[in-house]
């Protein structure tokens, strides 16, 4: 039942002022700026270009490569991540032994700071004084270039947000899976239906608006990676990991190119409203058909 | 594999399933048993190649963090102190207006009309537009006059019969939540602008508590609305409905008996919020540069500071984690008892 009462105003502004406040303004703001030339240094007054900024930006192969980089982390770091959660939690859902500490050490990666995380990365992808190189050395493998080849570093920044992220899905999907009814496994039990076929016909497509909701909260974080990539390789070698928001990073604090950075923070906005809106495009008809 | 159980599988293939686990679990846990030994190194230790074991491969020392304290490396002690102050405050007012907004979605109605909630948005671009370039006042004070103006008067216009869709308690919602769709480097660039011409009229926001605490607050609300709605939910109506018929006033149901009921709830939620803005990065970045700097901004530094000196550096991630793996343990306990089953539904 709904009430209606004046102090609900009480309630729900500071929150919504709040949120409009930090929100409207900046919106305002960078939508204006990207509109303009503007530089902090050296100081030239602003002049009105239109859409001078964004035009430069689509011919700028380095926001093509930014792009490129950032979907290629994202794309293949979530789809990991699912793949591994998924299976992860299936597996703790099963109760296998020991349970409660898998729980724990879970729940630990996610809770960390990214940065802290990048630096211990770093550590252990050491050539010389790290633990993997040595451990890849006993297989043959002598000093890798983790860090210091695109394709790897690249590689190694995916791992890292495998490493950090899983868990998030794990208790995504554990918390799922516990919701599951039981009498439709007794049902296809009854049917002899084997653990496999169980599985795709049920767990899978019940699982699905989940699964949705995971896959479309990490793929959204993922394109705003940042920290991770700054620390581990400062989006070297060359631009090779530079993501779109170390991008804008050092476009605008480095270079203090304001009306250009606003531009490109509009263009990412953009960029993520589309792909949000593609992926539940696709995704709609798949959750309706179970209803 | 089934949802309920390993019913279907032999003993074989659990003994795989639970081997599978513990690979994962140890993938998990390496790391941070190395920054742990790492940071009790002495820097010959670190750099003669990499061991494990202490006591066995090499004498442990506490040199690492005697160092982080007396400031060798930066402020830490002042350092940690920043990030403390600026996680309670911003966690604790975000999780209070937060869960009020959640409890006034859960139990009263909302109307707003789409068409008040566009005439907002053109009002306060098109008033910040024409008194910054027409009457020729600053951007910043050309802002904060036009949103008040827009403000007003999209209120008043939600009160007026307009044509379109009517949106109710789920949209307000969903509008929150949104809000965490935003890349964070559009906020955080535009709020940098902001908060330095603000500054220059006199109120120092970059660099300061209010600012950067300001700024978290908004930027955790999303997830507390979002996270508190459904604990509030889970409150049994009935209660309310036998304290209004005593005619309790609603800010005392709210107080009284729905907060004291969700506890482990607005908890778990403070403590989520927390976390998030402990680690957080990029505003930390933008929005301060000494005063008020946090603990990741100094983390990150380290590494270019003073070189690979991997002793000190695991010392430093040592801290900024360690807070955190004390929450992982109290949230583990808490996640038992199933209490984050109801956030995802």
């Amino acid at each position: 039942m709904m009430r209606n009462d004046p102090i609900k105003h009480v309630f729900i502004w500071p929150a919504v002022l709040v949120v409009l406040a930090i929100s409207i303004f900046p919106l305002i703001y960078s939508l204006t700026t990207s509109f303009l030339s503007y530089r902090l240094i050296p100081p030239i007054p602003p002049r009105v270009v239109w859409f001078g900024n964004y035009v430069s930006l689509l011919q700028e192969p380095r926001f093509w490569n930014a792009i490129y980089t950032t979907t290629l982390i994202a794309f293949i770091a979530v789809g990991l991540q699912y793949v591994i959660g998924f299976a992860v939690a299936l597996a703790l859902n099963a109760r296998v032994p020991g349970e409660r500490l898998f729980r724990v050490a879970l729940l630990l990666p996610m809770l960390l700071a990214p940065v802290a995380v990048a630096l211990v990365a770093r550590m252990i992808f050491n050539p010389t004084m790290g633990p993997l190189n040595q451990l890849l050395g006993k297989f043959g493998l002598v000093n890798l270039p983790f860090l210091t080849n695109g394709h790897w570093a690249l590689g190694c920044i995916i791992a890292v947000e495998i490493w950090q992220w899983t868990p998030f899905v794990v208790l995504m999907m554990l918390a799922g899976l516990q919701t599951l009814p039981e009498d439709v496994y007794e049902a296809a039990e009854l049917e002899n239906a084997s653990a496999w076929q169980q599985f795709w016909g049920i767990t899978f497509p019940m699982l699905l608006p989940i699964s949705a909701a995971v896959v479309f909260i990490r793929l959204i974080e993922s394109y705003k990676i940042m920290d991770t990539v700054f620390v581990m390789t400062g989006g070297g070698p060359g631009v090779d990991t530079e993501t779109l928001t170390l991008f804008a990073y050092q476009e605008g604090f480095k270079k203090f190119n304001l009306g250009y950075t606003s531009a490109l923070s509009f263009l990412f906005l953009i960029a993520i409203t589309i792909i949000g809106v593609t992926y539940l495009a696709l995704l709609r008809p798949h959750l309706e058909k179970l209803r | 594999m089934s949802g309920r159980g390993l019913t279907g599988l032999s003993p074989w293939g659990r003994r795989l399933v639970t081997a599978a686990c513990l690979v994962w679990c140890l993938i998990s846990i390496f790391p941070l048993y190395w920054v742990i030994v790492t940071a009790f190194k002495t820097p010959p230790g670190v750099v003669g190649g990499p061991t494990y074991l202490p006591f066995i491969d090499f004498t442990p020392t506490l040199q690492p963090f005697i160092d982080l304290y007396q400031g060798i490396r930066g402020a830490f002690f002042h350092t940690f102190l920043n990030s403390t102050i600026v996680g309670l405050s911003a966690a604790a007012i975000a999780t209070a207006i937060g869960a009020m907004a959640a409890y006034a979605l859960v139990r009263f109605e909302f109307r707003v009309r789409l068409g008040a909630g566009l005439a907002f948005f053109l009002l306060a671009l098109g008033g910040y537009l024409l008194f910054n370039i027409t009457f020729g006042f600053t951007r910043p004070q050309a802002l904060l006059l036009a949103f008040p103006v827009a403000l007003a008067a999209a209120i008043l216009a939600n009160r007026l019969p307009l044509p379109g869709p009517i949106l109710g308690n789920e949209d307000i919602l969903f509008w929150f939540v949104s809000q965490r769709m935003f890349p964070p480097i559009v906020t955080a660039f535009a709020l940098y602008l902001l908060y330095s011409e603000i500054g220059r009229l006199g109120f120092q926001l970059i660099d300061s508590f209010v600012g950067l605490t300001l700024c978290y607050v908004a930027f955790s609300l999303p997830i507390v609305v979002w996270l508190m709605r459904d604990f509030f939910e889970a409150v049994p109506i009935e209660v309310e409905e036998a304290a209004m018929v005593d005619n309790v006033p609603s800010w005392r149901i709210f107080l009284g008996i729905v907060v004291p009921m969700s506890m482990n709830g607005l908890l778990a939620t403070f403590m989520i919020t927390l976390a998030f803005v402990w680690n957080e990065f990029l505003f930390a970045l933008f929005l301060t540069n000494s005063k008020w700097q946090t603990l990741p901004i100094l983390v990150a530094g380290q590494n270019s500071q003073r070189g690979d000196e991997w002793w000190a550096i695991s010392a430093a991630a040592l801290v900024a984690i360690v807070p955190m793996m004390i929450m992982a343990g109290l949230l583990s306990r808490m996640m038992r008892s199933g209490l984050l089953l109801g956030a995802i539904k």
